[in-house]
């Protein structure tokens, strides 16, 4: 149960929560309930029989966060975990138990560590869900695995409690005299449905107890969905240095890619948890621009991301997962830059940048279908394949190598109107043109300018006395109503 | 790095060796037919092919795994700068792999800002296949820097160009020590006001320069015209010259003294044009 104590050890302490007919008692510890205190009871009374009693308010939402956190830091164990109500977790081990030294060692080492957090916890492990559960609440200690094939005899002698079943049918049962689980078995199941008043509290009987019992399916649904590939290492004593984190991801990532390679699979996504002393989870991720499973990309993905992970008290485990793969073939070398990739290492590089800076901000230009001049460019991060540009024709317009993101308005003194620039004021600098070329029209895309506000332009490309070349346009045109404005665009080299 | 009195003479035999390794079969040399007077190593040397220039640098050639540093006369030279990085660019010899790398440009965001970011077009239209670009857009110095290292050490481009403000002379001598071991070229644009140390091989600095008129069209600019300033380099000599660059065959060209005049006043003899480049009269300071 998810409550950690807050009182001093061995005194009665109970949290609390207004109900309608004052303050209710939520939950008590050991000593309290010893004292006859239990919950439900309204605090004037629990103040009666134990007047120095410790209280805290009963906080909800903290104990729903608390409980989340407790099933991100069971994912070490397995990936499959499920919230059972607002005090139990369901973890299906199915798979997992090897890795940790079979099935009471895995429940071992879990209650051991959730010890260690400061729980106080209750396990069970079954066939199903429904055993399970019985057995982490109703089990008398010691009996917490039941071994496969076993499970009808093991919950023969728990209460009908252990059943998850509402407090109607309870009471029916009660009255009834059935007691045991066990009592249900030998009744025929028809009877059973009759005995019941409500068609309904009979149905619940029977289904919980098939529930229990594996004759019905019980589907869950977990948090996340399970990675198909992950590898996990545990280690004796908590490792808390960069360099032993580096060297246990080296041997978690060699093992992932020999399962991705299995089948043929390559990773996009990657995710590395750290598992701390404190229950915390602290998690890396990286993602990869290709499918990979070169341990050694991989790792060096991670090289950056390994810091943040650096725990106060050590960590505990590591798990590395693929969250998301993708078919990759046997050939891990692909030599055809041709292809319109940037070849392998390249890629491999572009990884590394993007997993540093944004994939955003490492990008390659594509040409596009406009004559505007700064739509005919698109830049995409550098991971999409292939850019292609056409070769560069000798009797092309001039292009600038730079070109501003804004075309910014200069003042101009142009000799005839239609003419090129004499002279031109560009951040607060007035340049004198010697030479120019153009003017070059480039007519507004109509269909794609709805409001008809976007005006034809004539560019230059002009040379000042200095020798820089700038490349510059008129917007609009002298006869029109509204007056031109000319912009510089661009630079050339 | 240890040193002795016997480390220099060491050094020499070894990179007698390296060369002779790097030699290529005499069926490759003088492939671009820029050939200088004994024709070695032509096809695979990174050179300007202008005589003059090359006989400045060691070797007659660009050092292709280590640091070159290109800044801008001024501030509003920066688009010079750019152009020489891309003329150096084209003229890197592609070398065993039959289409050329791709090539890494580090690029402070701030830098971009100044002048505006790279246009696809218009490297298109200098001669560069643009495809071959991978570009990082990065907000600091220093990450333009560790990139730009990332790059050298992967091995897998031809060669890493970093536009930033200012780098100072540990992070240059990082970046030429990552070239060298990655052997792997690398050019360093700067702004004007950079510190002047710096661990590269050659240090340019290049001004835009007034040029001829276009061949058909006497109103219009003709090929640009740079004023390139080796005004540092380990093994060479300082110079300066004017050069044309012709983005259509990617040569360089001396550009005649007389060519220096404003344009508007000769606008027919400025055409230094048709004679073969070593035997125009170059114009040449020292230092």
């Amino acid at each position: 149960m998810p409550h950690g104590g807050a009182a001093a050890e061995g005194e009665p302490f109970v949290l609390t929560a207004p109900g309608r007919h004052g303050i209710l008692l939520t939950a008590v510890n050991e000593a309290a309930a010893a004292e006859g205190l239990s919950p439900g009871l309204p605090l004037a009374d629990a103040r009666a029989l134990l007047p120095g009693l410790a209280t805290a308010p009963a906080a909800p939402a903290a104990d729903a966060e608390a409980l989340a956190a407790l099933a991100a830091w069971c994912d070490q164990y397995s990936p499959w975990i499920s919230l059972d109500g607002a005090d139990g977790l369901w973890l299906d081990i199915t798979g997992c138990a090897h890795l940790l030294g079979g099935e009471a060692a895995l429940l071992t080492d879990l209650g051991r560590r959730l010890e260690g957090l400061g729980y106080r916890n209750r396990l069970g492990l079954a066939d199903t869900p429904g055993a399970a559960w019985a057995l982490a609440r109703f089990a008398p200690d010691g009996t917490r695995v039941l071994a496969p094939a076993a499970t009808a005899k093991g919950l023969a002698a728990l209460p009908v409690e252990a059943l998850r079943l509402s407090a109607p049918a309870l009471l029916l049962l009660q009255r009834l005299g059935l007691r045991r689980i066990g009592a249900l078995y030998d009744l025929p199941r028809a009877a059973l449905a009759r005995r019941f008043r409500s068609a309904a509290l009979g149905e619940q009987v029977l289904a919980r107890l098939d529930q229990a019992l594996g004759r019905a399916e019980e589907p869950l649904s977990p948090l996340a969905p399970a990675p198909a590939y992950r590898t996990r290492l545990a280690f004796a004593e908590p490792i808390a240095t960069l360099d032993s984190i580096a060297a246990a991801l080296a041997r978690l990532t060699e093992a992932l890619c020999q399962q991705m390679e299995a089948d043929r699979q390559g990773a996009r996504r990657l995710v590395l948890r750290a598992y701390q002393s404190d229950g915390r989870v602290a998690r890396a991720g990286i993602e990869t621009g290709r499918p990979s499973r070169q341990p050694r990309h991989i790792e060096r993905l991670f090289a950056e991301r390994l810091e943040p992970l650096l725990p106060e008290y050590g960590i505990e485990t590591l798990t590395l997962s693929a969250e998301v793969t993708q078919p990759l073939g046997p050939a891990q070398l692909s030599l055809d830059p041709a292809a319109g990739g940037v070849g392998e290492a390249a890629a491999e590089l572009v990884d590394r940048l993007a997993n540093r800076f944004g994939a955003g901000s490492v990008v390659r230009v594509r040409p596009r279908e406009s004559h505007l001049p700064e739509r005919a460019e698109e830049w995409q991060p550098a991971a999409a394949p292939g850019p292609f540009w056409a070769r560069p024709e000798a009797l092309q317009p001039p292009r600038p190598v730079r070109l501003f993101e804004r075309p910014e308005p200069i003042r101009v003194l142009a000799e005839v109107p239609d003419g090129p620039p004499v002279q031109f004021d560009w951040r607060r600098v007035t340049r004198r043109v010697s030479r120019a070329r153009g003017p070059e029209r480039i007519a507004p895309e109509w269909w794609n300018d709805f409001a008809g506000a976007e005006r034809l332009r004539d560019y230059y490309q002009v040379e000042d006395q200095a020798g820089r070349r700038y490349w510059l346009y008129r917007e609009g045109l002298y006869q029109e109503p509204r007056a031109p404005a000319w912009y510089i665009h661009g630079l050339f080299a | 790095m240890p040193s002795g009195p016997q480390q220099p003479t060491v050094l020499a035999a070894l990179r007698r060796r390296i060369a002779a390794i790097e030699r290529p079969p005499p069926q490759f040399a003088d492939r671009d037919g820029s050939g200088t007077a004994d024709g070695r190593n032509a096809a695979e040397a990174w050179r300007f092919g202008l005589a003059d220039i090359d006989a400045a640098l060691p070797g007659g050639r660009l050092a292709t795994d280590g640091l070159h540093d290109i800044r801008p006369q001024e501030h509003q030279d920066g688009p010079a700068a750019v152009g020489l990085a891309l003329a150096l660019l084209l003229r890197l010899p592609a070398g065993d792999a039959a289409p050329p790398g791709p090539v890494l440009w580090c690029q402070n965001r701030r830098c971009a800002g100044d002048f505006g970011r790279l246009y696809g077009p218009g490297l298109a239209a200098f001669g560069l296949d643009a495809a071959r670009l991978i570009v990082l857009r990065a907000e600091r110095d220093r990450d333009v820097l560790w990139a730009m290292e990332e790059g050298l050490n992967a091995r897998a481009l031809s060669l890493v160009i970093g536009e930033l403000e200012q780098a100072d002379f540990t992070a240059s001598r990082r970046l030429a020590l990552a070239a060298r071991q990655g052997r792997m070229p690398a050019l360093l644009l700067q702004s004007p006001a950079a510190a002047q140390a710096s661990a590269a091989r050659t240090r340019w600095r290049i001004a835009a320069r007034p040029g001829a008129a276009d061949a058909w069209d006497a109103r219009a600019p003709g090929p640009v015209r740079w004023h390139l300033h080796l005004a540092r380099c380990r093994g060479g000599r300082p110079g300066a010259w004017t050069v044309e660059w012709n983005h259509a065959t990617h040569r360089f060209r001396l550009a005649a003294a007389l060519a220096d005049r404003p344009a508007q006043t000769r606008p027919t003899q400025t055409r230094p044009a048709q004679t073969r480049p070593d035997s125009v009269a170059a114009r040449r300071r020292s230092g």
